[in-house]
């Protein structure tokens, strides 16, 4: 086992992180920013070593700075989290070459699985279905308006490199089609250095289902059953939920035996998450596939009885996957609502600030997973989730139950955050009911203004 | 400039014996020197300690008693993560005793990361009034080095 751990992030899954490396015994080095010298992270962690000045390019996204507090401080393995370098396979073959372990998987399966075109293809030469799509990269107009006269509108432009909704177009016809292709390939060079886009069909009103699947070193593969993550907002998660009120015991095989072929295809390890699009007609197609922990593994953690981040350390030091495919049950249900420091109504601008009241639920069927508390002060530099409220229990009804009661206790101010537009989606009847697309909040919006 | 290319730099400076190798290319400089050869203490037997935030007073450290520092005292702050060297190589004397009188640009000390040693430049002209950390210590950005005062 690991005696020492560097933990390459910020913010609550730094916390996080650290927390599983105490239970495990593990020594922990925490790195930060300027910004961030007062963080629960900072204090908690054996040892801190502060890498740079407050913007991600000079901290966190900082390879020499992160390499040099692994070497000054002697770690044997680097847990990058998700966001930052997570996904960077340059960050992993440095890693290597410095002898430290990277907690993760290897350079070359995130290569192959982070360009989404690649990806794409690679799974479907195993068997698993694909949205319909141009198999490689358009350039010009002319390509774009024969593929989607193929496709039929809806399409939608993508970014090769990318995610988070940016570099992403939905065309309806012809004249949108090549407006939004310079576009596009504008902001996917601005976000990823990189202008490649690819053209798919839109499914409409689908469901997002994710399936967690984690790998040990030696090839076993198992999968941990389905996220549901239909409720986003620009292309941004907001609310997670397992299991998922859309798919039954048939379907979840289904695309876990799927998910577990993509994820042998490029001879993965540790843990990834595969992506689908699940539409009306209860047809699934690959999207694409993570290759880190994700924001919303508690959701899995609380209906499986698993530390993922434990399962994840675990698998790095070369331990066989003690978990069977056969004994893994997905036990009650569990939702996760991301909490950001933004306000709802005034078009989720970010609101920075120090948080004067926090006033966490508690009780039973609640964990909250964040590192603010009072006296905190959120700062401008980083992404604005400030926690995640996780709710479970023994039935989706009453899941729902505790999160609108813990949604009432919750006060933080007064700093702005998404709190009360929660609270709207929770009592929202479509929503307790389990109807719902990805379209779901725009359409809430549109209601609003009418 | 990839890691395949500084590679490749290190193994041209092995197979033919060079302690110094500077390549200029697309307005990428980098120079490589190697210094303690063999001799480097390895800074992982010592336990790093928790290293705190930017303090912001001086530290005494090894006998150079800080207390009479002048008021308008210049600190001198680490600009990256690495382990602080006083001198070129071990057996070099060092780059500045306390009370030495230095000038913008001067060589100040070496933080080595990743394998690479990084002159660090003086910004100020004067005098060095306490050298706070001791040679091989750790270092994080923005940690005080030296004290100056300004002349």
């Amino acid at each position: 086992m690991f005696t020492k751990i560097l933990i390459a992030n910020r913010g609550e899954i730094a916390l996080r992180i650290i927390r599983a490396c105490r239970e495990m015994g593990i020594k922990t080095v925490a790195v930060y920013s300027e910004a961030d010298v007062n963080s629960t992270h900072v204090k908690l962690a054996d040892e801190a070593v502060c890498i740079g000045e407050a913007q991600s390019a000079k901290s966190y996204l900082n390879i020499p700075a992160i390499i040099s507090a692994a070497e000054i401080t002697d770690v044997e393995a680097i847990h990058p989290g998700y966001g930052f370098l997570a996904e960077d396979a340059h960050f992993a073959e440095i890693c290597e070459s410095c002898n430290i372990k990277f907690i993760g998987p290897s350079p070359e399966s995130m290569r192959l699985m982070g360009n989404k075109l690649a990806a794409k293809n690679t799974v479907k030469r195993v068997g698993l279905p694909v949205v319909p799509g141009s198999d490689k990269i358009i350039k010009t107009k002319e390509e774009a308006l024969q593929i989607a006269k193929r496709l039929r509108y809806p399409v939608i432009i993508k970014a090769a490199a990318g995610g988070g909704g940016r570099g992403m177009r939905i065309c309806h016809n012809d004249v949108r089609l090549i407006s939004a292709l310079l576009t596009a390939q504008r902001e996917a060079e601005a976000a990823f250095g990189n202008s490649d886009v690819y053209i798919e069909k839109y499914i409409e009103q689908p469901r997002h289902i994710e399936i967690q699947i984690l790998g040990d070193s030696r090839g076993h593969i198992i999968h941990l059953g389905e996220r549901d993550c239909t409720i986003q907002r620009r292309h941004q998660k907001l609310i997670e939920e397992s299991p998922s009120p859309a798919v039954n015991e048939k379907l979840r095989k289904k695309m876990g035996e799927l998910a577990v072929k993509a994820a042998k295809s490029v001879h993965y390890a540790n843990a990834g998450t595969i992506e689908f699009l699940l539409d009306k007609n209860g047809d699934f197609y690959f999207m694409e596939m993570n290759t880190r922990i994700q924001v919303e593994h508690p959701v899995t953690e609380m209906v499986t009885g698993l530390d993922l981040i434990k399962e994840q350390i675990n698998i790095a030091t070369g331990k066989k996957l003690a978990i069977k495919q056969e004994n893994v049950r997905l036990n009650g249900w569990a939702i996760e609502a991301r909490i950001y420091a933004e306000d709802p109504d005034n078009d989720f601008m970010p609101s920075p600030g120090k948080i004067i009241e926090y006033k966490a639920p508690g009780g039973r069927g609640v964990r909250i997973d964040t590192d603010v508390h009072a006296g905190y002060e959120i700062s401008p530099y980083y992404d604005s989730m400030i926690g995640k409220l996780i709710t479970y229990g023994k039935s989706r009804r009453e899941v729902l139950d505790i999160m609108r009661r813990a949604l009432d206790e919750f006060t933080i101010g007064p700093i702005k955050t998404t709190i009360p537009f929660l609270k709207n989606i929770f009592n929202n009847p479509l929503f307790i009911k389990g109807d719902i697309s990805t379209d779901f909040i725009s359409r809430l919006d549109e209601e609003k203004e009418l | 400039m990839n890691i395949k290319e500084i590679k490749e730099m290190i193994n041209l400076m092995n197979e033919n014996n060079l302690s110094e190798l500077e390549v200029e290319k697309e307005g990428f400089k980098i120079r490589l020197k190697k210094g303690y050869e063999g001799s480097i203490e390895k800074v992982v037997e010592r336990v790093a300690p928790k290293i705190p935030p930017i303090t912001p007073g001086p530290q005494v450290s090894g006998g150079e008693a800080a207390a009479s520092v002048a008021s308008k005292t210049i600190e001198t702050k680490s600009p990256m993560v690495g382990t602080f060297y006083r001198a070129p190589s071990s057996d070099a004397p060092p780059f500045v005793e306390v009370g030495d009188e230095i000038n913008v640009g001067q060589v100040v000390c070496i933080i080595e990361a990743m394998k690479l040693m990084n002159e660090i430049k003086s910004d100020v002209k004067g005098k060095v009034a306490a050298i706070l950390v001791e040679n091989a210590d750790p270092v994080e950005f923005g940690q005080t080095l030296f004290l100056i005062e300004p002349l």
